[in-house]
C-alpha cells in the first residue's frame, strides 16, 4: 500500500451524520438527538458530527414511514448529499410502517425509492441499538470511500 | 532573484504554507478535543481535522443550479490564498523576524477581513436564503469586530514608535518588545490585550459570536450549499486564519522568546498560540451559547472598543 493510499484510507475515520425526518412521530428524533448529542454516549470520538446541511453529509439517517407529502420532499434531499453516502433507516416505520401501516397516506416504504443499507428496528430503537447502527454503517462506509 | 526565493519559501514552507497548515490544523483539533474534555465527553482524535479534510477532498462536489458558478468556486480560493498571504507576514520570534519591507500591520488589517469577505462572497453567490442571512450578518459582526482590531493596532504601532512617531511594522514591533520587555506584561497595554482577546472569537467565529455559521438555525450559512474538496478549501483557510489570528496575538503582546536555539523557539511559539486559543476560544466556547445579532454588536462597541481606546489614551498620556 502506498503512502497516498495511507493517507486515503483515513477518510473513513471521518463520517458526518445528517438526519432526514419522513414524516416521523418524532420519537426517532428524539432518540437520535439524545443518543448522539448528549456527552454520555459522544459520538463524536468516532469523528461523527450532525451537519445541518445535506451537502457536507456522509451517513444519512432516516425516521418515520415515508409519507406520500414528504416522498418528493426525501427524494430531493437524497439526491443532494454526495456520492459516496450511507443510508442507515432508524425505527420500525421506514420498514414496514410500523404503526402507520395501512394509512392512506403511507402508500410505498423507504425501501422503494432509496437504497437502505441499514435497517435499525425499534419504535423508538434503543440508543445502543441506534449506536450499533451507525457503527454498521461505518463499517459499510469503509468499503465505499 | 534571491529576494524572490526567500518570499516562496515564506509562502510555500514557513511560517505560511506548509507550516500553518499543519500548525492550524492542529490547533484546531486540540480545540475540538478540549472542548470536549470539558464537557465530560471523550471527544475525537486530535488529527480529527486531518481526517475530515481527506475525507472532504474525496467527496463529490455538487454545484446548486441557482448559483453563481464561477464566483461559488472562486470565494473559497480566494480566502484561502488571502490567508496564506497573510500567514507568510506573522513573524515566529526567535526563528524568523517577519519579512522586512512587507511585515507590515496595516497590511495585516486588510488581509485578515478577506475569509470574511470569502464568506459573503460564498453566501451570496450560493443562492441560498441561509446563505444570504449568513451574509449580512458576517458584515455586520465584521464591522463590529474591526474597530477594536484596529485601535488596538494603532495602540501596538503608537507604544512601539518609542518616544517619537509610530511603528507598524511587525519586525520592528517585536524587536521592540525584545528590547523593552513585552506588552503584555506592560500595565497600559493590558486593557488593549483584554481587547484582542475579546476580537479573536469574534474574527474565528467561535461561539459566543458564531452569527453568520450559526449552526442549529442557519446550518453553517454560507457554507451550507458547499460540498467535498470546495468545503475542506474553507476549513484549510480558517485553519491558517487561526494560525494568523494567533500569531499576530503573540508578536503583538507576547513576542518573548527562551534560550535553546531556533526549534524550541518554534516550539515556544506553538505553545503561546496553543495557550491564546485555550484562554480566547476554547474555554469560551465550550461555556457560552451564542448571542444575537444586535447583542454581539453592542459588546463589541461597549467593552473591547472602550477598552482598546483606554489603552490608546494611557499610551499617548505616557509617551
Amino acid at each position: 500500500m502506498s503512502i497516498i493510499d495511507a493517507i486515503k484510507s483515513k477518510a473513513v475515520r471521518s463520517p458526518w451524520l445528517y438526519r432526514i425526518n419522513a414524516g416521523s412521530c418524532n420519537g426517532c428524533d428524539v432518540e437520535l438527538a439524545t443518543t448522539a448529542l448528549i456527552p454520555r454516549y459522544d459520538v463524536e470520538r468516532l469523528g461523527c458530527k450532525y451537519c445541518g446541511s445535506p451537502k457536507h453529509a456522509d451517513i444519512v439517517l432516516i425516521t418515520g414511514p415515508v409519507t406520500s407529502m414528504v416522498k418528493d420532499k426525501v427524494l430531493r434531499v437524497y439526491e443532494e448529499i454526495p456520492d459516496p453516502k450511507v443510508t442507515v433507516a432508524v425505527g420500525v416505520c421506514p420498514i414496514s410502517g410500523g404503526v402507520f401501516r395501512g394509512s392512506y397516506s403511507v402508500p410505498i416504504m423507504l425501501d422503494d425509492i432509496i437504497p437502505v443499507d441499514v435497517n435499525v428496528p425499534g419504535c423508538p430503537p434503543r440508543p445502543q441499538a441506534i449506536l450499533e447502527g451507525v457503527a454498521m454503517a461505518l463499517d459499510i462506509w469503509k468499503t465505499r470511500i | 532573484m534571491l529576494d524572490m526565493l526567500s518570499h516562496s519559501f515564506h509562502l510555500l514552507i514557513f511560517p505560511g504554507g506548509l507550516f500553518a497548515l499543519l500548525l492550524g490544523l492542529l490547533l484546531k483539533g486540540f480545540d475540538r478535543k478540549i472542548c470536549a474534555r470539558l464537557q465530560r465527553r471523550v471527544g475525537p482524535p486530535i488529527l480529527q481535522p486531518f481526517y475530515d479534510i481527506i475525507k472532504l477532498s474525496q467527496k463529490e462536489t455538487i454545484i446548486p443550479d441557482t448559483a453563481n458558478k464561477a464566483i461559488f468556486k472562486f470565494a473559497p480560493v480566494f480566502g484561502f490564498m488571502g490567508m496564506m498571504v497573510a500567514a507568510m507576514l506573522i513573524p515566529v520570534p526567535g526563528v524568523w523576524n517577519g519579512a522586512t519591507g512587507l511585515g507590515d500591520m496595516l497590511m495585516l488589517l486588510y488581509l485578515l477581513p478577506i475569509p470574511a469577505i470569502a464568506f459573503m462572497l460564498a453566501g451570496s453567490a450560493s443562492s441560498s436564503p441561509y446563505g444570504a442571512i449568513g451574509t449580512s450578518r458576517e458584515m455586520v459582526l465584521m464591522f463590529a469586530y474591526e474597530i477594536p482590531l484596529l485601535v488596538v493596532l494603532l495602540t501596538v504601532a503608537i507604544k512601539a514608535g518609542g518616544a517619537d512617531g509610530s511603528e507598524f511594522s511587525l519586525a520592528q514591533v517585536v524587536a521592540y518588545q525584545h528590547a523593552n520587555g513585552s506588552f503584555g506584561f506592560n500595565l497600559s497595554m493590558i486593557p488593549a490585550f483584554i481587547a484582542f482577546l475579546c476580537f479573536i472569537p469574534g474574527t474565528m467565529g467561535a461561539v459566543p459570536f458564531d452569527l453568520p455559521e450559526a449552526e442549529p438555525e442557519l446550518l453553517e450559512g454560507p457554507l451550507l450549499e458547499y460540498s467535498g474538496p470546495l468545503l475542506a478549501m474553507f476549513n484549510l483557510m480558517s485553519a491558517l486564519k487561526m494560525v494568523v489570528v494567533m500569531g499576530l496575538g503573540v508578536a503583538l503582546f507576547f513576542p518573548g522568546t527562551i534560550p535553546g536555539g531556533a526549534l524550541a523557539n518554534l516550539a515556544w511559539f506553538i505553545f503561546k498560540c496553543f495557550m491564546l486559543m485555550l484562554v480566547s476560544v476554547t474555554i469560551v466556547r465550550s461555556a457560552t451559547g451564542r448571542l444575537r445579532t444586535d447583542q454581539t454588536f453592542k459588546f463589541y462597541l461597549k467593552y473591547p472598543s472602550v477598552l482598546a481606546y483606554v489603552s490608546l489614551g494611557l499610551t499617548l498620556l505616557l509617551k
